[in-house]
């Protein structure tokens, strides 16, 4: 039974997993011995299992890090969601509202929003207060855009039959529109919370005393390489676990949809 | 676009205006910096006067973005269209390029910053990471909304590989292509600039810092209007780049 | 007459996500030069796959397909042109350009092959249309387009795949004495596939009646009617009876197996 063999009546799908670990492992492997082998200097790029011991060492503060930061991102998320689907709402479903916002809301999303995290700061101070605001104004302007255009694009004639049966207009948004965006409102909040991280994350970057953010900021500055990357690896894997799990919970709730 | 509605916006943006300066007078004006504040900073900026080396941070900020968006549109295009063609690399890099583009860009900074310094080149990294990704996407999703039908044609008019990919594949996507050109020039644009307030010795952001730092905060006003400026011009010339190639391929 | 197509026992196997389905069984068909072929059948009796087979985009699994003697191992524009019931116009060129496509693969310069697709605009009925766009032409218009692009490259053989088959009845009726028209000043070889009696009778000097997956070669009937047929004619009405009769069968075991 060769190897070829093997694989040759592997179903295509799990050839595709196959490909992706073995070149995982690849890159890794390719990393341990260029690292090894001192053709990068090892301070700025230290081989695999350096991280990996680095991991032990900063596990304590990282994962406190973690948890400070996910915290604040949870209510930065909260928050944004609740005044992002909010306000889209109200824009979305009165035409002359949107009419006159929508270039104001379309440049300040195009606005890079950290031109005013200084001044923030300057207002706020350093901890927690600007982490989350900035965190929600971050997550807030995706979700309000997109849910705008979900409420814009509501079936019009699913709004006459719902006014035709004397529907009130609590009913109309109630029964009619909500139901109707709930698809957009899930991509959005999936959307949202990568935002909201990145927000927290840049604060603490900036000016933090807790939360990853600050942990990688002063990892960098003491040129701990092997503790940064595991950090970095950690942040990483806790957004993309965070991001699967509310792909997964959309794929439940939607199922009715098929 | 009536009258009207452009009347309530331009009365919304006065009335917003007052607002802020009657309140920024009433409460801190410094921290709050009043319009009326912000125009003889402006003034004093653009004349030099309050950073004479405006131009030299200025030209260095615009070199980095110009450096980072090249190596996002090669890096983005060669992967993209790498993973796009070969079908099983595609099936097997795409969901891990997707993967990663779920994790907050900002979490290499501090990896950019100690591998790379304070200057220029983690500015330049930082804005290439943030505009390689929605230009590779952007490759793989117009490759996969290109109607197979218009290949089967192709093909069955006796056109080689070369030619279905010049004078099918190609006009196909384009449209979805220069869309995430122009994305990948905003998010390069936001990685220089994020990487210069997050520290830097020189360039716009790091203007902005120092600004920041010592309570000047007219002069911060003013300069976020200026890189605000740079933002909007380099986006208006990305639309006009799109316009322009949409007429191309239509 | 000399047999400028020859299948000779051709069989066809997909492989599909549900199992092994056999398109065609044993196929065998001849067709001489100048003719208008019908192949009429039941839904899935693997007529567009034989299509395929001559244009060269499918390979046959036994047997073989032979153009003037010679085995069929691709796509050759040089004899045979194709036209899909999907027109498949390329929507960002316009109607002359799509017409000029094959000619300009095949290297044809610019002017001449403008020249070449104007000339064809006119009997297509598309001389005022020539610098519009798909999406700015009707569904008949575009199959035209179609039709055009495949005169353009002027071959022996044209290859048709239900060309009329998204098309309202009428405008059938109309395209159908128009295409007449077009093969009779070309004296093209014609292969026509199609689900309509009614074009059968109407178009054909052949028709070949194929059974029900996996698809044979069941009847030939030969049309030795003169054009135009008058669809009420005697001879006529009684090839319509004989050719119900054989397809008939093949409908309703079709009809059942899906």
């Amino acid at each position: 039974m060769t190897l070829r063999g093997v694989c040759g009546r592997l179903s295509d799908r799990a050839r595709v997993r196959l490909l992706q670990a073995g070149s995982v492992l690849a890159v890794l492997a390719l990393w341990e011995g260029v690292a090894r082998a001192g053709w990068v200097d090892p301070l700025f790029v230290p081989t695999p299992s350096a991280v990996a011991r680095g991991f032990a060492l900063v596990a304590g503060p990282a994962v406190d890090g973690l948890v400070d930061t996910l915290s604040k991102t949870a209510i930065a998320y909260v928050l944004s969601v609740l005044l992002g689907v909010g306000a889209a709402l109200v824009i979305g479903s009165v035409p002359a509202v949107n009419a006159v916002l929508h270039p104001f809301v379309v440049a300040l999303y195009g606005m890079p929003k950290i031109l005013i995290l200084p001044w923030i700061v300057l207002l706020l101070g350093f901890g927690t207060a600007p982490a989350v605001l900035y965190g929600t104004i971050h997550g807030f302007f995706p979700i309000l855009i997109l849910v705008i255009g979900a409420v814009r694009d509501v079936d019009r004639t699913l709004l006459t039959v719902a006014r035709s049966l004397g529907a009130r207009r609590a009913q109309i948004y109630l029964k009619v529109i909500l139901p109707a965006i709930v698809p957009t409102v899930l991509a959005s909040m999936r959307l949202g919370i990568v935002f909201c991280l990145l927000g927290v994350l840049v604060v603490e970057m900036f000016a933090g005393i807790r939360g990853m953010g600050h942990v990688m900021g002063s990892l960098a500055n003491g040129f701990r390489a092997p503790e940064l990357f595991a950090a970095t690896g950690l942040v990483s894997a806790a957004s993309i676990a965070i991001v699967l799990g509310l792909d997964a919970l959309n794929d439940r709730l939607s199922r009715w949809r098929g | 676009m009536s009258v009207t509605v452009v009347a309530i916006r331009m009365l919304l943006l006065i009335g917003l205006l007052l607002a802020w300066e009657v309140g920024a007078r009433l409460a801190n004006p410094l921290l709050y910096v009043p319009p009326t504040a912000v125009v003889p900073a402006v003034r004093e900026l653009l004349a030099l006067r309050s950073y004479p080396d405006l131009p030299a941070h200025l030209g260095l900020t615009v070199r980095e973005i110009a450096l980072a968006y090249a190596l996002a549109v090669g890096a983005g295009l060669g992967i993209g269209f790498l993973l796009a063609m070969n079908r099983t690399f595609g099936r097997a890099w795409g969901p891990i390029l997707a993967a990663l583009y779920a994790v907050p860009a900002v979490v290499w900074y501090p990896s950019l910053m100690l591998f790379f310094g304070l200057d220029a080149a983690s500015k330049i990294a930082f804005g290439f990471l943030l505009g390689f990704f929605p230009i590779a996407l952007a490759v793989l999703a117009g490759i996969r909304q290109v109607n197979p039908q218009l290949v089967t044609v192709a093909t069955a008019f006796g056109a080689r590989p070369a030619a279905i990919f010049v004078k099918v594949l190609l006009p196909a996507m384009l449209f979805t292509l220069v869309g995430g050109l122009r994305t990948g020039l905003a998010l390069s644009v936001v990685g220089v600039i994020v990487g210069e307030i997050l520290g830097s010795r020189a360039g716009l952001g790091s203007l902005i810092n120092h600004a920041y730092g010592l309570f000047r905060t007219a002069d911060y006003v003013a300069l976020v209007l200026l890189t605000l400026v740079l933002v909007v011009a380099s986006d208006a010339g990305a639309s006009l780049l799109e316009r322009r190639a949409r007429r191309w391929t239509a | 007459m000399t047999q400028l197509i020859a299948i000779e026992r051709v069989a066809k196997r997909y492989l599909t996500s549900s199992g092994a389905v056999d398109a065609l069984a044993d196929v065998s068909l001849s067709v001489g030069d100048g003719e208008f072929c019908t192949i009429i059948g039941p839904s899935g009796c693997g007529k567009s796959t034989v299509l395929g087979m001559l244009g060269g985009l499918v390979q046959p699994d036994t047997g073989r397909v032979l153009i003037a003697g010679e085995a069929v191992t691709g796509p050759d524009p040089a004899r045979v042109a194709t036209v899909f019931q999907d027109p498949g116009l390329f929507p960002w060129r316009t109607a002359l350009d799509n017409v000029a496509f094959g000619l300009e693969l095949q290297g044809v310069p610019r002017e001449r092959r403008r020249r070449i697709a104007g000339d064809l605009l006119g009997p297509l009925g598309l001389k005022d249309f020539a610098a519009k766009y798909p999406r700015e032409l009707s569904g008949g218009m575009r199959q035209r387009v179609a039709i055009g692009r495949a005169l353009a490259i002027d071959t022996r053989i044209l290859l048709m795949d239900e060309p009329f088959g998204a098309l309202d009845e009428q405008t059938r009726m109309l395209m159908g004495d128009w295409l007449l028209d077009i093969w009779r000043r070309t004296s093209k070889t014609v292969i026509f596939v199609t689900h309509s009696l009614q074009e059968a009778l109407a178009l054909s000097t052949r028709v070949v009646v194929m059974t029900a997956r996996p698809g044979r070669v069941k009847t030939v009937l030969p049309l030795d009617l003169p054009y135009p047929r008058s669809m009420e004619s005697v001879e006529v009405v009684s090839l319509r009876a004989k050719l119900w009769h054989e397809i008939r069968r093949e409908s309703l075991r079709a009809m059942s197996e899906a």
